[in-house]
C-alpha cells in the first residue's frame, strides 16, 4: 500500500514502492553489460582470493596437525566436549539461512528489494552450508570414519537412533544443502544462457551450452520455470524454518541448564536470519562500491534490509530476555545459577560481547539516516557476525562448563588449532564465493530485467514486471 | 522437418501484436522468446496452465511416505528398546517425513520443469537467435511452406528488425 504524499512535500526516500525501482537502469542491454562486467578479474579480486587461500592454508595445516596429533590438540576439556567446531558449525548454518530467506520467503511476499541481492545471498547459502558441513567431520577427530555419521542401518553395532536430534540434523542439513543448491542452479540457468550467447571462445561456449541445458528463453520454458520456481520457493520457506529449528533441537533436547528450553527453535531461526543478513551486507556493500553497482543495490534496498535486520535483532533480543525471565520464573536453582554465571560470572565477557553486538548496536537502525549509510551498515555487519559467533559460544560453552553437578564445573580455552580452523573456514567460504563471482552472474539478470521497463513502440504507463 | 520464419523484435508491444495476428490467422505454431518472463507474451499465446504442480504433488507425497517409512522400518528392524517407550513413534519421525517430503518434492518439481520445458536440449535447434537472451524479443512461427510469405509479411509489418526463414 503506497504512502500518501502531499504534492508540495518532498518525496520521502522510503516510500513503500521505492524498493522495487531501479531508475538508473534504462534497458536490458545495460543490465547485461554492467553486471557481466564483474566477471572480469580485478586486482582487488586477486588480492581477496590470495587472502582467502592463505586463511584456508592455515585451516588445512591446523586440521592436518590435529589429525596427526589427535583431538587432544583442540581445546576440549571434559565435560566441555563441544567447542569451537560445533560453535562454528551452528554459526555457518545460521549464515546460510539468509540466502533462502531472501530468495524464497521474500519472493513469496513480493518484497522487491530482494531482486538485486538474492543471487549473492543464495550463493552465500550454498557455500556457508558447505562450510558448516565440514565441522561435524572435523569435530569427530577421525574424519576417515565420517560415514558413521550417516544414519543408515549397518552391521557395526551402531544402530541408528531415529529419535536422536543428531540424526534429524543429518537429514535437515542434507535436505537444505540439496535444495539450496538446486534453487541456486535453477535460477542460474537463464543467466548462463545469456553468458552462452555472448561467449566467443568455442570451448567456453560449449561448456556454457551444457550448463544452460539448451535454454532458449521461450515462453514455454519461462511458463514452467516460473511455476517450478514458485513451488521451490514454497518448499524452501518452511525448510528454512525447519532446519535451524532442528539444529536448535541438538541443544534443546539435552537436559542441560541453558539448553532445555522450548524457545530455542524460534530463537535460533531469528538469529540465523539476523546473522545471514549481516553476512549479506558484509559481502554486498563492498561489491556495490567496487563494481559500481550502487544503482542496482540502492539505498532503498539497504534501507529495507536494515529494517529486516532491526526486526530480527529485536526478536533475538527478546529471546535473550525471555531466557533470563524463564530462568527466574521457573524457580529451578540450576538454571538461575547458570544464567547468573553466564552474564555476571565466568563467561561475562562473552555474554556482553553477544548482548552489545546483537541487541544494543542494531538499535541504531531505528535511525533512517544510519539505515541509509552503507559504511555504518558494513561496520555493523562485522559486529553482528562477531556477536552471532559469540551467541553460539555462549550457548555451547557456559552450559557444558557449568552443568548441574558442581564437581563437573570446568572451563574451556580454545587452542591455536581451534582458531586456525575457524579462520580456515572463512578462507574456504570466501574462496568459493570469489570463484563464483568470477564465473557466474552475481545478480540475477532475468529478474532484474523484469523490473526494468521494456522497450515499447507506443508509450505506456509501465508498472513493473509483476 | 521444422520449417518456419523467425522474427527479431526490439519492442514488446510489436511482438505481442505480431503474435496476436499470427494466432488470429492460424498460421502454424507460434513460439515467443523474451529475455525475461513477460505476462503480455503469455496472454498473447494463451497457453494452458503449467502442470508442474502435478510433479510437485506426486514427489511430495512419495517423499513424506518414504521419510516416515525409513524411520519406522529402521527402528523396527534395529530396535532400541527403552522401557515404557514405543519403538516407533510418529512425532519425532515427522522430522524425517517433512525433510524427505521437501527433498523429493522439490527435486521432482525441477524434474517436471525440465521434462515439460523440453530441456536439457543438447542438439542444435532452429528458430532461435542469441539476441533473445539479451535485449530482444522473438517470434518463431513453424508453418507450411506456402504460408511462409504471409508470415514474413506479418512479422515485417509489425516492426521486426530482422526476419529470416529457417529449417
Amino acid at each position: 500500500m503506497a504512502t500518501l504524499v502531499h504534492p508540495d512535500e518532498p518525496r520521502r526516500p522510503n516510500i513503500a514502492s521505492a524498493d522495487i525501482q531501479l531508475p538508473a537502469v534504462k534497458d536490458y542491454e545495460q543490465v547485461d553489460r554492467e553486471i557481466l562486467a564483474i566477471l572480469h578479474p580485478t586486482k582487488a579480486w586477486f588480492g581477496g582470493l590470495l587472502i582467502a587461500l592463505a586463511c584456508l592454508a592455515l585451516g588445512i595445516f591446523s586440521w592436518g596437525y590435529q589429525i596427526h596429533q589427535g583431538l587432544g590438540v583442540a581445546g576440549y576439556n571434559p565435560p566441555v566436549m563441544w567447542g569451537v567446531y560445533i560453535i562454528t558449525f551452528v554459526f555457518w548454518v545460521g549464515i546460510g539461512h539468509a540466502g533462502t530467506l531472501i530468495s524464497a520467503i521474500l519472493y513469496l511476499f513480493r518484497a522487491g528489494f530482494r531482486t538485486t541481492i538474492y543471487r549473492a545471498a543464495e550463493a552465500m547459502t550454498v557455500f556457508a552450508v558447505m562450510t558448516a558441513g565440514l565441522f561435524p567431520i572435523i569435530h569427530i577427530g577421525r574424519p576417515w570414519k565420517f560415514f558413521w555419521l550417516i544414519p543408515y542401518p549397518n552391521w557395526r553395532l551402531l544402530w541408528p537412533n531415529f529419535k536422536s536430534p543428531l540424526v534429524w540434523d543429518v537429514f535437515a542439513i542434507t535436505t537444505y544443502l540439496t535444495i539450496s543448491t538446486t534453487f541456486l542452479f535453477v535460477g542460474l540457468i537463464p543467466d548462463i544462457a545469456v553468458l552462452r550467447d555472448r561467449e566467443t571462445n568455442p570451448l567456453r561456449k560449449r561448456i556454457l551450452a551444457l550448463l544452460s541445458f539448451g535454454w532458449r528463453n521461450s515462453e514455454r520454458e519461462w511458463r514452467h520455470f516460473a511455476r517450478a520456481y514458485l513451488f521451490l520457493a514454497a518448499f524452501s520457506t518452511p525448510l528454512v524454518l525447519s532446519v535451524h529449528s532442528v539444529v536448535s533441537f541438538d541443544f534443546a533436547m539435552g537436559i542441560v541448564p541453558g539448553w532445555h528450553t522450548t524457545i530455542f527453535p524460534p530463537y535460533f531461526v531469528a538469529g540465523a536470519i539476523f546473522s545471514g543478513f549481516a553476512m549479506v551486507w558484509t559481502i554486498i556493500i563492498p561489491m556495490r562500491r567496487w563494481f559500481g553497482l550502487r544503482h542496482y543495490v540502492t539505498l532503498n534496498h539497504l534501507d529495507a534490509s536494515a529494517k529486516m535486520v532491526l526486526f530480527t535483532s529485536l526478536v533475538v533480543g527478546l529471546a535473550y530476555l525471555i531466557e533470563f525471565f524463564i530462568a527466574w520464573y521457573g524457580g529451578v536453582q540450576f538454571e538461575q545459577d547458570y544464567f547468573w554465571n553466564r552474564v555476571f560470572g565466568q563467561w561475562w565477557w562473552a555474554a556482553w560481547i553477544m548482548l552489545t553486538c546483537n541487541m544494543i548496536l542494531p538499535l541504531s537502525l531505528f535511525s533512517q539516516k544510519l539505515r541509509r549509510n552503507p559504511t555504518w551498515l558494513w561496520i555493523l555487519s562485522i559486529f553482528i557476525n562477531i556477536g552471532m559467533w559469540f551467541e553460539r559460544f555462549v550457548i555451547v560453552v557456559p552450559s557444558l562448563s557449568h552443568d548441574v553437578e558442581p564437581w563437573q564445573w570446568s572451563t574451556y580455552v580454545p587452542t591455536w588449532v581451534d582458531y586456525g580452523l575457524l579462520i580456515g573456514s572463512f578462507g574456504w567460504f570466501f574462496m568459493w564465493f570469489l570463484l563464483f563471482v568470477r564465473q557466474l552472474p552475481v545478480m540475477a539478470l532475468a529478474e532484474i530485467k523484469e523490473i526494468v521497463p521494456p522497450k515499447m513502440k507506443k508509450a505506456h504507463h509501465h508498472h513493473g514486471g509483476h | 522437418m521444422h520449417r518456419g520464419m523467425v522474427g527479431v523484435f526490439a519492442e514488446l508491444d510489436s511482438t505481442v501484436e505480431a503474435i496476436e495476428e499470427l494466432k488470429h490467422r492460424k498460421l502454424g505454431d507460434v513460439t515467443a522468446y523474451s529475455p525475461t518472463p513477460r505476462h503480455e507474451l503469455e496472454h498473447a499465446i494463451h497457453p494452458p496452465m503449467s502442470p508442474v504442480r502435478k510433479f510437485t504433488l506426486v514427489g511430495a507425497l512419495s517423499g513424506v511416505c518414504f521419510g516416515y517409512w525409513l524411520a519406522i522400518w529402521g527402528s523396527n528392524y534395529w530396535p532400541l528398546v527403552v522401557g515404557g517407550k514405543a519403538i516407533s513413534t510418529w512425532i519425532p519421525y515427522t522430522v524425517f517425513g517433512f525433510e524427505v517430503m521437501v527433498m523429493v518434492g522439490a527435486l521432482s518439481t525441477v524434474f517436471g520443469m525440465f521434462y515439460l520445458a523440453g530441456i536439457p536440449r543438447l542438439t542444435k535447434t532452429v528458430g532461435y537467435d542469441p539476441r533473445f537472451s539479451s535485449g530482444h524479443y522473438g517470434v518463431w512461427c513453424e508453418c507450411a511452406p506456402e504460408q511462409l510469405a504471409e508470415v514474413e509479411s506479418i512479422l515485417r509489418r509489425h516492426g521486426a528488425v530482422e526476419v529470416r526463414g529457417e529449417r
